[in-house]
């Protein structure tokens, strides 16, 4: 695959109610310019949504600011990729144990899905965590729209 | 700070007979709309439905926090021995809901015509 046409945007967020839509349009902006099929931007969109909520509700940052850089990456026969980092300056978190976390209805707890979804409708996600904060770096690969 | 435009959430509600109803929603689900999403459905349960369709046609966007309300939702309707379901979801709002189990618990209709006969409006 060759890679050509990288765009890229980097926004900061204040930790407010729904600025997760704001971050969604953006990326969803840019990956319809590289012709992204919608249901593709759609799960993309909905990855970021929780990624952004995880970081306001769970990052415990002084600086109340969400991160946001997008590159988008116009790769061959009309397919694309779009990478996502959302970063937060708090405290960190034990990946591990968010992990393990699987819910059932009926369950006391019915919060922390939001990983679980990110990692279903991203094809690619990591995340680095520590005391000084946390990245997480999700990647879309998209097929032309029709 | 100014506020941010979003779609707030409005719910309208269509009664059908004594134990029926259909409560459409319009904007995104998340915590706010989840809860007054609950509201109206607690509502109509005080009332007496025990058959709620929530269709979900002008909807584009939930998230976790407002499905987690809907599953709330669901458990008490089953408490109730009532059934709920749903219609009309995008791809991806139907992916979302099958990830978290609510699909396990509320059956999913591709339209509301579809719903009519098991969920008895």
């Amino acid at each position: 695959m060759t890679a050509t046409a990288e765009r890229q945007m980097e926004l900061t967020l204040p930790m407010i109610p729904d600025i997760e839509i704001a971050a969604a349009r953006a990326a969803g902006n840019l990956a319809r310019e590289l012709g992204m099929a919608s249901e593709s931007i759609d799960e993309m969109a909905h990855a970021m949504i929780e990624a952004c909520i995880n970081a306001r509700e769970h990052s415990g940052s002084a600086d109340r600011r969400i991160y946001v850089r997008i590159t988008g990456t116009s790769l061959s026969e009309g397919n694309s990729r779009i990478d996502i980092w959302i970063t937060d300056h708090g405290k960190g978190f034990n990946i591990g144990e968010a992990r393990s976390r699987r819910q059932k209805l009926g369950a006391v707890h019915k919060r922390g899905w939001g990983l679980q979804i990110i990692e279903a409708h991203m094809d690619e996600v990591g995340i680095t965590t520590s005391a000084d904060g946390t990245t997480i770096h999700m990647v879309k690969l998209g097929k032309k729209n029709d | 700070m100014g506020e941010i435009m979003t779609d707030e959430l409005r719910v309208a509600v269509d009664r059908r007979g004594t134990t029926g109803a259909v409560l459409y929603t319009k904007g995104y689900i998340n915590n706010v709309g989840g809860e007054e999403i609950a509201n109206r459905a607690y509502e109509l349960m005080d009332d007496g439905v025990r058959s709620l369709l929530l269709n979900l046609r002008e909807t584009k966007i939930v998230n976790s926090i407002g499905i987690s309300i809907l599953i709330e939702i669901i458990e008490k309707m089953i408490d109730k021995g009532g059934k709920i379901g749903f219609c009309s979801l995008t791809p991806v709002i139907h992916k979302t809901f099958q990830i978290m189990g609510l699909a396990n618990y509320a059956e999913i209709f591709v339209d509301e015509d579809n719903a009519r006969p098991t969920m008895e409006l």
